[in-house]
Protein backbone atom coordinates (compact mmCIF):
# COMPACT_ATOMS: atom_id res chain seq x y z
CA UNK A 1 0.00 0.00 0.00
CA UNK A 2 1.31 3.44 -0.82
CA UNK A 3 1.61 6.04 1.91
CA UNK A 4 -0.72 8.24 -0.05
CA UNK A 5 -3.45 5.61 -0.31
CA UNK A 6 -3.24 4.96 3.44
CA UNK A 7 -4.81 8.38 3.91
CA UNK A 8 -1.94 9.80 5.95
CA UNK A 9 -0.64 13.19 5.03
CA UNK A 10 2.71 12.84 3.29
CA UNK A 11 5.51 15.24 2.47
CA UNK A 12 8.78 15.02 0.61
CA UNK A 13 11.33 15.69 3.31
CA UNK A 14 15.14 15.74 3.48
CA UNK A 15 16.89 13.68 6.16
CA UNK A 16 18.59 16.67 7.77
CA UNK A 17 15.31 18.57 7.82
CA UNK A 18 13.61 15.53 9.35
CA UNK A 19 16.23 15.64 12.09
CA UNK A 20 15.42 19.30 12.77
CA UNK A 21 11.67 18.69 12.75
CA UNK A 22 11.96 15.60 14.95
CA UNK A 23 13.91 17.66 17.47
CA UNK A 24 11.29 20.42 17.57
CA UNK A 25 8.47 17.86 17.83
CA UNK A 26 10.24 16.26 20.81
CA UNK A 27 10.33 19.62 22.56
CA UNK A 28 13.83 20.85 21.66
CA UNK A 29 13.88 24.59 22.33
CA UNK A 30 17.59 25.34 22.08
CA UNK A 31 20.13 24.72 19.36
CA UNK A 32 23.71 25.89 19.21
CA UNK A 33 25.88 24.89 16.32
CA UNK A 34 28.52 25.73 13.79
CA UNK A 35 27.60 24.83 10.20
CA UNK A 36 29.52 22.03 8.54
CA UNK A 37 28.81 19.92 5.45
CA UNK A 38 26.89 17.60 5.30
CA UNK A 39 24.95 18.56 8.45
CA UNK A 40 24.30 22.25 7.74
CA UNK A 41 20.64 21.80 6.76
CA UNK A 42 19.88 20.65 10.32
CA UNK A 43 20.99 24.07 11.59
CA UNK A 44 19.41 25.89 8.67
CA UNK A 45 16.00 24.36 9.32
CA UNK A 46 16.20 24.89 13.08
CA UNK A 47 17.06 28.55 12.52
CA UNK A 48 13.66 28.80 10.85
CA UNK A 49 11.66 26.52 13.14
CA UNK A 50 12.89 27.35 16.65
CA UNK A 51 11.87 31.03 16.72
CA UNK A 52 8.33 29.96 15.71
CA UNK A 53 7.95 27.94 18.91
CA UNK A 54 9.71 30.38 21.24
CA UNK A 55 12.99 28.50 21.06
CA UNK A 56 16.53 29.80 20.72
CA UNK A 57 18.87 29.27 17.77
CA UNK A 58 22.49 30.28 18.21
CA UNK A 59 25.26 30.09 15.66
CA UNK A 60 28.37 29.84 17.79
CA UNK A 61 31.99 30.65 16.97
CA UNK A 62 32.96 26.99 16.72
CA UNK A 63 31.94 23.42 17.57
CA UNK A 64 33.43 23.45 21.08
CA UNK A 65 31.42 26.52 22.05
CA UNK A 66 28.36 24.93 20.42
CA UNK A 67 28.30 21.89 22.67
CA UNK A 68 29.23 23.98 25.69
CA UNK A 69 26.22 26.23 25.02
CA UNK A 70 24.03 23.18 24.47
CA UNK A 71 25.03 21.69 27.83
CA UNK A 72 24.55 25.05 29.52
CA UNK A 73 21.07 25.44 28.05
CA UNK A 74 20.14 21.97 29.25
CA UNK A 75 21.34 22.78 32.77
CA UNK A 76 19.10 25.80 32.46
CA UNK A 77 16.18 23.41 32.05
CA UNK A 78 15.43 23.15 28.33
CA UNK A 79 15.80 20.33 25.84
CA UNK A 80 18.87 21.22 23.78
CA UNK A 81 20.75 19.95 20.74
CA UNK A 82 23.79 20.50 18.56
CA UNK A 83 24.59 18.96 15.17
CA UNK A 84 27.83 18.57 13.28
CA UNK A 85 29.95 16.29 11.10
CA UNK A 86 33.27 14.43 11.52
CA UNK A 87 35.76 17.23 12.28
CA UNK A 88 33.21 19.01 14.46
CA UNK A 89 32.35 15.78 16.26
CA UNK A 90 36.04 15.41 17.11
CA UNK A 91 36.08 18.90 18.59
CA UNK A 92 33.03 18.16 20.71
CA UNK A 93 34.47 15.08 22.38
CA UNK A 94 35.83 16.71 25.55
CA UNK A 95 32.57 18.45 26.40
CA UNK A 96 30.60 15.38 25.37
CA UNK A 97 32.44 13.57 28.15
CA UNK A 98 31.63 16.44 30.50
CA UNK A 99 27.95 15.95 29.71
CA UNK A 100 28.23 12.20 30.31
CA UNK A 101 30.07 12.65 33.60
CA UNK A 102 27.98 15.53 34.95
CA UNK A 103 24.85 13.77 33.60
CA UNK A 104 23.47 16.56 31.47
CA UNK A 105 20.74 15.55 28.98
CA UNK A 106 21.22 16.74 25.38
CA UNK A 107 21.31 15.43 21.82
CA UNK A 108 24.40 15.49 19.61
CA UNK A 109 23.86 14.74 15.92
CA UNK A 110 26.76 13.64 13.71
CA UNK A 111 26.04 13.45 9.97
CA UNK A 112 28.97 11.31 8.93
CA UNK A 113 31.23 12.12 5.98
CA UNK A 114 34.46 10.62 4.67
CA UNK A 115 37.47 10.94 7.00
CA UNK A 116 39.98 11.12 8.61
CA UNK A 117 40.36 14.85 9.23
CA UNK A 118 38.43 17.00 6.76
CA UNK A 119 38.32 13.97 4.44
CA UNK A 120 35.50 14.04 1.91
CA UNK A 121 32.93 16.64 2.99
CA UNK A 122 30.22 15.71 0.48
CA UNK A 123 30.61 11.94 0.54
CA UNK A 124 28.93 9.44 2.87
CA UNK A 125 30.80 7.26 5.38
CA UNK A 126 30.21 5.33 8.57
CA UNK A 127 33.66 5.97 9.94
CA UNK A 128 32.60 7.43 13.30
CA UNK A 129 30.92 4.38 14.84
CA UNK A 130 33.73 3.68 17.27
CA UNK A 131 34.33 7.37 17.86
CA UNK A 132 30.72 7.62 19.04
CA UNK A 133 31.45 4.83 21.54
CA UNK A 134 34.94 5.72 22.69
CA UNK A 135 35.67 9.21 21.37
CA UNK A 136 35.80 10.93 24.71
CA UNK A 137 38.35 9.84 27.30
CA UNK A 138 37.73 7.71 30.34
CA UNK A 139 35.05 5.12 31.05
CA UNK A 140 31.66 6.56 30.26
CA UNK A 141 28.09 5.53 29.56
CA UNK A 142 26.85 6.11 26.02
CA UNK A 143 23.76 5.89 23.86
CA UNK A 144 24.07 6.22 20.07
CA UNK A 145 21.19 5.79 17.64
CA UNK A 146 21.60 5.02 13.92
CA UNK A 147 18.41 5.64 11.93
CA UNK A 148 18.11 4.19 8.41
CA UNK A 149 15.54 6.35 6.64
CA UNK A 150 14.20 9.89 6.59
CA UNK A 151 11.20 8.81 8.65
CA UNK A 152 13.46 7.06 11.13
CA UNK A 153 15.71 10.13 11.40
CA UNK A 154 12.64 12.11 12.50
CA UNK A 155 11.54 9.41 14.92
CA UNK A 156 14.94 8.55 16.37
CA UNK A 157 15.96 12.17 16.84
CA UNK A 158 12.76 12.64 18.85
CA UNK A 159 13.48 9.44 20.75
CA UNK A 160 17.03 10.62 21.44
CA UNK A 161 15.57 13.51 23.43
CA UNK A 162 13.31 11.21 25.42
CA UNK A 163 16.20 8.85 26.27
CA UNK A 164 18.50 11.72 27.17
CA UNK A 165 15.90 13.23 29.48
CA UNK A 166 14.96 9.93 31.06
CA UNK A 167 18.54 8.79 31.69
CA UNK A 168 20.25 12.19 32.11
CA UNK A 169 22.76 11.49 29.38
CA UNK A 170 23.87 13.06 26.09
CA UNK A 171 22.50 10.90 23.26
CA UNK A 172 24.32 10.71 19.94
CA UNK A 173 22.39 10.40 16.66
CA UNK A 174 24.53 9.08 13.81
CA UNK A 175 23.64 8.93 10.15
CA UNK A 176 25.65 9.37 6.98
CA UNK A 177 25.65 12.04 4.27
CA UNK A 178 23.53 9.98 1.87
CA UNK A 179 20.70 9.80 4.43
CA UNK A 180 21.17 13.39 5.57
CA UNK A 181 20.70 14.61 2.01
CA UNK A 182 18.14 11.99 0.97
CA UNK A 183 14.64 13.28 0.29
CA UNK A 184 11.88 10.72 0.87
CA UNK A 185 8.11 10.75 0.80
CA UNK A 186 7.17 10.35 4.44
CA UNK A 187 4.21 10.39 6.76
CA UNK A 188 5.64 11.80 9.98
CA UNK A 189 5.13 9.43 12.91
CA UNK A 190 3.53 10.58 16.15
CA UNK A 191 6.19 11.43 18.73
CA UNK A 192 3.95 12.91 21.43
CA UNK A 193 5.23 10.40 24.00
CA UNK A 194 8.79 11.53 23.38
CA UNK A 195 7.74 15.13 23.70
CA UNK A 196 6.06 14.41 27.02
CA UNK A 197 9.17 12.71 28.38
CA UNK A 198 10.92 15.24 30.58
CA UNK A 199 13.70 14.69 33.12
CA UNK A 200 12.82 14.07 36.73
CA UNK A 201 12.89 17.33 38.63
CA UNK A 202 14.11 17.48 42.20
CA UNK A 203 11.39 17.52 44.87
CA UNK A 204 11.50 17.68 48.63
CA UNK A 205 13.35 20.00 50.99
CA UNK A 206 16.15 21.91 49.27
CA UNK A 207 18.45 21.38 52.28
CA UNK A 208 18.15 17.58 51.88
CA UNK A 209 18.77 17.57 48.12
CA UNK A 210 21.76 15.63 46.85
CA UNK A 211 22.27 16.29 43.12
CA UNK A 212 23.82 12.89 42.41
CA UNK A 213 21.75 10.66 44.66
CA UNK A 214 20.01 8.33 42.24
CA UNK A 215 16.62 6.70 42.38
CA UNK A 216 16.13 2.99 41.74
CA UNK A 217 16.41 3.57 37.99
CA UNK A 218 19.99 4.72 38.50
CA UNK A 219 19.14 8.30 37.56
CA UNK A 220 19.31 11.24 39.97
CA UNK A 221 16.57 13.91 39.77
CA UNK A 222 17.81 17.22 38.42
CA UNK A 223 17.37 20.61 40.05
CA UNK A 224 15.24 23.02 38.07
CA UNK A 225 16.73 26.52 38.11
CA UNK A 226 14.53 28.76 40.23
CA UNK A 227 13.19 25.97 42.40
CA UNK A 228 15.62 26.83 45.20
CA UNK A 229 17.98 23.84 45.02
CA UNK A 230 21.72 24.34 45.20
CA UNK A 231 23.86 22.43 42.72
CA UNK A 232 27.56 22.32 42.01
CA UNK A 233 28.37 21.01 38.54
CA UNK A 234 31.88 19.95 37.60
CA UNK A 235 33.80 17.60 35.36
CA UNK A 236 35.59 16.19 38.39
CA UNK A 237 34.43 12.92 39.88
CA UNK A 238 31.86 13.75 42.54
CA UNK A 239 30.08 12.07 45.41
CA UNK A 240 26.30 12.23 45.85
CA UNK A 241 26.51 15.81 47.11
CA UNK A 242 28.04 16.94 43.83
CA UNK A 243 31.37 17.92 45.39
CA UNK A 244 34.63 16.43 44.08
CA UNK A 245 36.05 13.33 45.64
CA UNK A 246 38.93 10.97 44.98
CA UNK A 247 38.27 8.62 47.90
CA UNK A 248 38.00 5.13 46.44
CA UNK A 249 35.18 4.15 48.79
CA UNK A 250 33.11 7.04 47.44
CA UNK A 251 34.26 6.92 43.83
CA UNK A 252 33.51 3.28 43.18
CA UNK A 253 29.76 3.29 43.89
CA UNK A 254 29.30 6.57 42.03
CA UNK A 255 31.14 5.26 38.96
CA UNK A 256 29.34 1.92 39.06
CA UNK A 257 26.01 3.66 39.06
CA UNK A 258 27.06 6.05 36.28
CA UNK A 259 28.40 3.27 34.07
CA UNK A 260 25.49 0.97 34.83
CA UNK A 261 22.51 3.25 34.37
CA UNK A 262 22.09 2.60 30.64
CA UNK A 263 22.17 -1.19 31.06
CA UNK A 264 19.68 -0.86 33.94
CA UNK A 265 17.24 0.72 31.48
CA UNK A 266 18.05 -1.54 28.54
CA UNK A 267 14.39 -2.18 27.72
CA UNK A 268 13.97 1.48 26.92
CA UNK A 269 17.25 1.85 25.08
CA UNK A 270 17.50 -1.25 22.89
CA UNK A 271 16.16 -1.10 19.34
CA UNK A 272 16.88 -2.95 16.12
CA UNK A 273 15.31 -4.39 12.98
CA UNK A 274 15.55 -8.09 12.26
CA UNK A 275 14.36 -9.86 9.16
CA UNK A 276 14.40 -13.62 8.49
CA UNK A 277 17.07 -14.26 11.14
CA UNK A 278 15.55 -17.33 12.83
CA UNK A 279 16.50 -19.90 10.20
CA UNK A 280 19.18 -17.90 8.39
CA UNK A 281 22.48 -19.52 7.52
CA UNK A 282 24.01 -16.14 6.83
CA UNK A 283 23.01 -13.06 8.79
CA UNK A 284 23.97 -9.72 7.29
CA UNK A 285 24.66 -7.07 9.92
CA UNK A 286 24.45 -3.51 8.66
CA UNK A 287 23.11 -0.15 9.79
CA UNK A 288 21.90 3.13 8.34
CA UNK A 289 21.66 3.26 4.56
CA UNK A 290 23.71 0.06 4.28
CA UNK A 291 21.04 -1.63 6.39
CA UNK A 292 18.58 -0.80 3.67
CA UNK A 293 20.86 -2.16 0.95
CA UNK A 294 21.08 -5.30 3.07
CA UNK A 295 17.29 -5.51 3.38
CA UNK A 296 16.96 -5.46 -0.40
CA UNK A 297 19.76 -8.01 -0.77
CA UNK A 298 18.25 -10.36 1.83
CA UNK A 299 14.83 -10.16 0.24
CA UNK A 300 16.28 -11.02 -3.18
CA UNK A 301 18.47 -13.80 -1.77
CA UNK A 302 15.47 -15.35 -0.02
CA UNK A 303 13.52 -15.20 -3.27
CA UNK A 304 16.30 -17.23 -4.91
CA UNK A 305 16.32 -19.78 -2.10
CA UNK A 306 19.33 -18.57 -0.10
CA UNK A 307 18.77 -18.61 3.66
CA UNK A 308 19.85 -15.08 4.46
CA UNK A 309 18.77 -12.77 7.28
CA UNK A 310 19.27 -9.19 8.38
CA UNK A 311 20.16 -7.70 11.73
CA UNK A 312 20.12 -3.89 11.68
CA UNK A 313 20.95 -2.17 14.95
CA UNK A 314 19.02 1.07 15.42
CA UNK A 315 20.53 1.54 18.86
CA UNK A 316 24.19 1.03 17.99
CA UNK A 317 25.52 1.77 21.50
CA UNK A 318 25.07 -0.04 23.69
CA UNK A 319 24.99 -2.79 21.06
CA UNK A 320 21.88 -4.98 21.48
CA UNK A 321 24.07 -8.00 22.24
CA UNK A 322 21.52 -10.21 24.04
CA UNK A 323 18.89 -9.89 21.33
CA UNK A 324 21.50 -10.34 18.62
CA UNK A 325 22.68 -13.60 20.22
CA UNK A 326 19.18 -14.88 20.69
CA UNK A 327 18.10 -14.12 17.12
CA UNK A 328 21.19 -15.43 15.38
CA UNK A 329 21.71 -18.65 17.35
CA UNK A 330 21.35 -20.80 14.25
CA UNK A 331 23.48 -18.69 11.92
CA UNK A 332 26.65 -20.17 10.51
CA UNK A 333 28.07 -17.01 9.04
CA UNK A 334 27.92 -13.27 9.58
CA UNK A 335 28.56 -10.70 6.87
CA UNK A 336 29.16 -7.27 8.36
CA UNK A 337 28.65 -4.59 5.71
CA UNK A 338 29.79 -1.10 6.66
CA UNK A 339 31.07 2.08 5.02
CA UNK A 340 34.38 2.06 6.88
CA UNK A 341 37.45 -0.16 7.10
CA UNK A 342 35.94 -2.42 9.79
CA UNK A 343 34.39 -1.08 13.02
CA UNK A 344 31.01 -2.75 13.60
CA UNK A 345 32.71 -6.06 12.80
CA UNK A 346 34.71 -5.75 16.01
CA UNK A 347 31.49 -5.66 18.02
CA UNK A 348 30.05 -8.63 16.12
CA UNK A 349 33.21 -10.61 16.82
CA UNK A 350 32.67 -9.89 20.51
CA UNK A 351 28.91 -10.45 20.50
CA UNK A 352 28.72 -13.79 18.69
CA UNK A 353 28.57 -16.88 20.86
CA UNK A 354 29.34 -19.72 18.49
CA UNK A 355 31.95 -20.57 15.93
CA UNK A 356 30.31 -18.58 13.17
CA UNK A 357 32.58 -17.06 10.56
CA UNK A 358 32.61 -13.27 10.42
CA UNK A 359 33.32 -11.62 7.07
CA UNK A 360 33.62 -7.89 6.53
CA UNK A 361 32.28 -6.09 3.47
CA UNK A 362 33.85 -2.66 3.56
CA UNK A 363 33.86 0.47 1.46
CA UNK A 364 35.56 3.69 2.38
CA UNK A 365 35.71 5.39 -1.01
CA UNK A 366 32.75 7.69 -0.43
CA UNK A 367 30.31 5.39 -2.22
CA UNK A 368 27.51 3.47 -0.45
CA UNK A 369 27.60 -0.34 -0.44
CA UNK A 370 25.05 -1.62 -2.97
CA UNK A 371 22.57 -4.47 -2.56
CA UNK A 372 24.36 -6.46 -5.29
CA UNK A 373 27.68 -6.22 -3.43
CA UNK A 374 26.01 -7.63 -0.33
CA UNK A 375 24.41 -10.45 -2.32
CA UNK A 376 27.77 -11.27 -3.84
CA UNK A 377 29.41 -11.33 -0.43
CA UNK A 378 26.76 -13.65 1.03
CA UNK A 379 27.14 -16.03 -1.92
CA UNK A 380 30.92 -16.08 -1.54
CA UNK A 381 30.61 -16.88 2.14
CA UNK A 382 28.30 -19.78 1.30
CA UNK A 383 30.68 -20.96 -1.38
CA UNK A 384 28.25 -20.46 -4.25
CA UNK A 385 29.64 -19.34 -7.60
CA UNK B 1 0.97 -2.07 -9.34
CA UNK B 2 3.15 0.87 -10.16
CA UNK B 3 6.38 0.31 -12.00
CA UNK B 4 9.61 1.23 -10.20
CA UNK B 5 11.31 4.16 -11.87
CA UNK B 6 14.94 5.14 -11.50
CA UNK B 7 16.05 8.45 -12.97
CA UNK B 8 19.37 10.27 -12.95
CA UNK B 9 20.03 13.91 -13.85
CA UNK B 10 23.77 14.36 -14.21
CA UNK B 11 26.27 16.90 -15.41
CA UNK B 12 28.49 19.55 -13.88
CA UNK B 13 27.81 21.47 -10.69
CA UNK B 14 25.67 24.55 -11.35
CA UNK B 15 23.61 23.12 -14.24
CA UNK B 16 20.39 22.95 -12.27
CA UNK B 17 20.32 19.17 -11.96
CA UNK B 18 18.91 19.21 -8.43
CA UNK B 19 16.06 21.39 -9.65
CA UNK B 20 15.36 18.95 -12.46
CA UNK B 21 15.06 16.15 -9.92
CA UNK B 22 12.87 18.29 -7.67
CA UNK B 23 10.43 18.95 -10.50
CA UNK B 24 10.16 15.26 -11.35
CA UNK B 25 9.91 14.37 -7.65
CA UNK B 26 7.03 16.73 -7.28
CA UNK B 27 5.33 15.38 -10.39
CA UNK B 28 5.80 11.74 -9.37
CA UNK B 29 4.61 12.36 -5.81
CA UNK B 30 1.48 13.88 -7.31
CA UNK B 31 1.02 10.66 -9.27
CA UNK B 32 0.98 8.68 -6.03
CA UNK B 33 4.55 7.46 -6.11
CA UNK B 34 6.78 7.24 -3.08
CA UNK B 35 9.86 9.23 -4.07
CA UNK B 36 13.44 8.89 -2.83
CA UNK B 37 15.68 11.66 -4.13
CA UNK B 38 19.41 11.51 -3.55
CA UNK B 39 22.29 13.61 -4.73
CA UNK B 40 26.00 13.82 -5.06
CA UNK B 41 28.12 16.89 -5.62
CA UNK B 42 31.62 18.20 -5.13
CA UNK B 43 32.57 20.63 -2.36
CA UNK B 44 32.83 23.41 -4.95
CA UNK B 45 29.73 25.46 -5.87
CA UNK B 46 30.32 25.07 -9.62
CA UNK B 47 31.94 22.39 -11.78
CA UNK B 48 32.83 18.78 -11.08
CA UNK B 49 30.38 15.89 -11.24
CA UNK B 50 26.95 16.67 -9.92
CA UNK B 51 23.99 14.35 -10.03
CA UNK B 52 20.51 14.05 -8.62
CA UNK B 53 18.72 10.70 -8.58
CA UNK B 54 15.13 9.62 -8.12
CA UNK B 55 13.82 6.23 -7.12
CA UNK B 56 10.03 6.24 -7.51
CA UNK B 57 8.15 3.26 -6.17
CA UNK B 58 4.90 1.97 -4.76
CA UNK B 59 5.55 2.54 -1.04
CA UNK B 60 8.84 2.95 0.81
CA UNK B 61 11.58 1.09 -1.08
CA UNK B 62 14.01 -1.22 0.71
CA UNK B 63 16.90 0.68 -0.83
CA UNK B 64 16.43 4.37 -1.63
CA UNK B 65 19.45 4.83 -3.91
CA UNK B 66 19.66 4.03 -7.63
CA UNK B 67 20.98 0.69 -8.85
CA UNK B 68 19.16 0.21 -12.15
CA UNK B 69 18.59 3.42 -14.09
CA UNK B 70 15.86 3.64 -16.70
CA UNK B 71 16.25 7.33 -17.47
CA UNK B 72 19.59 9.13 -17.59
CA UNK B 73 20.30 12.76 -18.47
CA UNK B 74 23.89 13.74 -19.19
CA UNK B 75 24.60 17.45 -19.61
CA UNK B 76 28.38 17.45 -19.28
CA UNK B 77 31.39 15.24 -19.94
CA UNK B 78 32.03 15.23 -16.16
CA UNK B 79 29.04 12.90 -15.84
CA UNK B 80 29.68 10.66 -18.87
CA UNK B 81 31.18 7.76 -16.92
CA UNK B 82 29.37 8.28 -13.63
CA UNK B 83 26.60 5.78 -14.33
CA UNK B 84 28.72 2.96 -15.69
CA UNK B 85 27.25 -0.45 -14.96
CA UNK B 86 23.91 0.72 -13.61
CA UNK B 87 22.09 1.76 -16.81
CA UNK B 88 19.42 -0.70 -17.94
CA UNK B 89 19.57 -2.01 -21.50
CA UNK B 90 16.15 -0.51 -22.22
CA UNK B 91 17.02 2.83 -20.64
CA UNK B 92 16.47 6.23 -22.15
CA UNK B 93 19.83 8.06 -22.17
CA UNK B 94 19.65 11.71 -23.18
CA UNK B 95 22.88 13.54 -23.89
CA UNK B 96 23.83 17.13 -24.71
CA UNK B 97 26.64 16.56 -27.26
CA UNK B 98 27.88 20.16 -27.07
CA UNK B 99 29.35 19.53 -23.65
CA UNK B 100 29.60 15.73 -23.75
CA UNK B 101 32.09 14.66 -26.39
CA UNK B 102 32.26 11.00 -25.35
CA UNK B 103 28.87 9.74 -24.20
CA UNK B 104 28.59 6.33 -22.49
CA UNK B 105 28.30 3.25 -24.70
CA UNK B 106 26.11 0.22 -24.10
CA UNK B 107 23.05 -1.65 -25.25
CA UNK B 108 20.88 1.27 -24.19
CA UNK B 109 19.74 3.90 -26.64
CA UNK B 110 21.65 7.21 -26.51
CA UNK B 111 19.71 10.19 -27.82
CA UNK B 112 21.83 13.25 -28.53
CA UNK B 113 19.90 16.51 -28.57
CA UNK B 114 21.05 20.16 -28.73
CA UNK B 115 19.75 20.94 -25.25
CA UNK B 116 22.11 23.76 -24.31
CA UNK B 117 22.02 25.26 -27.84
CA UNK B 118 18.25 25.37 -27.63
CA UNK B 119 18.49 27.05 -24.23
CA UNK B 120 20.95 29.61 -25.58
CA UNK B 121 18.62 30.39 -28.48
CA UNK B 122 15.89 31.06 -25.92
CA UNK B 123 18.14 33.60 -24.21
CA UNK B 124 19.95 31.70 -21.45
CA UNK B 125 22.05 28.56 -21.18
CA UNK B 126 20.79 28.36 -17.62
CA UNK B 127 17.47 26.88 -18.78
CA UNK B 128 19.19 23.85 -20.34
CA UNK B 129 17.85 21.82 -17.42
CA UNK B 130 14.29 22.88 -18.20
CA UNK B 131 14.70 22.05 -21.91
CA UNK B 132 15.89 18.62 -20.77
CA UNK B 133 12.89 18.34 -18.46
CA UNK B 134 10.61 18.86 -21.47
CA UNK B 135 12.45 16.22 -23.46
CA UNK B 136 12.21 13.61 -20.69
CA UNK B 137 8.57 14.39 -19.91
CA UNK B 138 7.66 13.94 -23.57
CA UNK B 139 9.72 10.81 -24.20
CA UNK B 140 8.88 8.98 -20.99
CA UNK B 141 5.96 6.56 -21.04
CA UNK B 142 5.62 6.73 -17.28
CA UNK B 143 5.10 10.43 -16.65
CA UNK B 144 2.40 12.69 -18.03
CA UNK B 145 3.65 15.93 -19.55
CA UNK B 146 0.92 18.03 -18.00
CA UNK B 147 1.86 16.87 -14.50
CA UNK B 148 5.48 17.82 -15.09
CA UNK B 149 4.30 21.17 -16.44
CA UNK B 150 2.26 21.77 -13.30
CA UNK B 151 5.20 20.83 -11.08
CA UNK B 152 7.46 23.22 -13.01
CA UNK B 153 4.91 25.98 -12.66
CA UNK B 154 4.79 25.42 -8.90
CA UNK B 155 8.58 25.39 -8.64
CA UNK B 156 9.22 28.50 -10.76
CA UNK B 157 9.75 31.98 -9.32
CA UNK B 158 7.44 34.43 -11.12
CA UNK B 159 10.12 36.26 -13.04
CA UNK B 160 11.42 33.03 -14.60
CA UNK B 161 8.03 31.45 -15.24
CA UNK B 162 7.64 32.54 -18.87
CA UNK B 163 11.17 31.55 -19.82
CA UNK B 164 10.80 28.20 -18.06
CA UNK B 165 7.55 27.45 -19.86
CA UNK B 166 9.15 28.35 -23.20
CA UNK B 167 12.12 26.12 -22.38
CA UNK B 168 9.84 23.22 -21.41
CA UNK B 169 7.93 23.56 -24.68
CA UNK B 170 11.19 23.74 -26.67
CA UNK B 171 12.23 20.47 -25.02
CA UNK B 172 8.90 18.87 -25.87
CA UNK B 173 9.36 19.97 -29.50
CA UNK B 174 12.87 18.50 -29.62
CA UNK B 175 11.50 15.22 -28.31
CA UNK B 176 8.67 15.17 -30.82
CA UNK B 177 11.31 15.55 -33.53
CA UNK B 178 12.99 12.38 -32.23
CA UNK B 179 9.69 10.51 -32.08
CA UNK B 180 8.71 11.37 -35.65
CA UNK B 181 12.21 10.70 -37.02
Amino acid sequence: MTLQSSGQETINLQGNHACALGAVAAGCRFYAGYPITPSSEVAERLAKELPKVGGVFLQMEDEIASIAATLGASMGGVKAMTATSGPGFSLKQENLGYGMGAEIPCVVVNVMRGGPSTGMPTRPAQGDLMQARWGTHGDHPVIALTPGSVEEIYQQTARAFALSEKLRIPVIVLFDESLGHLVETVALPDVTDYEKTVRKWATGKPEDYKPYKADKDGVPPMARPGDGYRVHTTGLTVDESGWPTQKSAEVEPVMKRLLGKVALNNDLVESFEDMDCEDAEVVVVALGVVGRAARKAVRELRASGVKAGLFRPITLWPFPTKSFRKLTKKAKHFVVAEMNAGQLILEIGAAKTGRQSVTGLNRFDGVPISPSQIKQSVKEVLGHE
Amino acid sequence: MMKNLEMRFSGAGGQGLQLCAKIFSRALTGEGYHVSMSQSYEPTSRGGLSRADIVASDGTPDYPLTTDLNTVLILDQAAADASEGIIRDDALVIVDPRRTKNPPKGKFKVIELPLSETAISLGSERVTNVVATGVIAELSDDIELEIVERALRQSSPKKFLDMNMDALQAGVDLARGVKSA
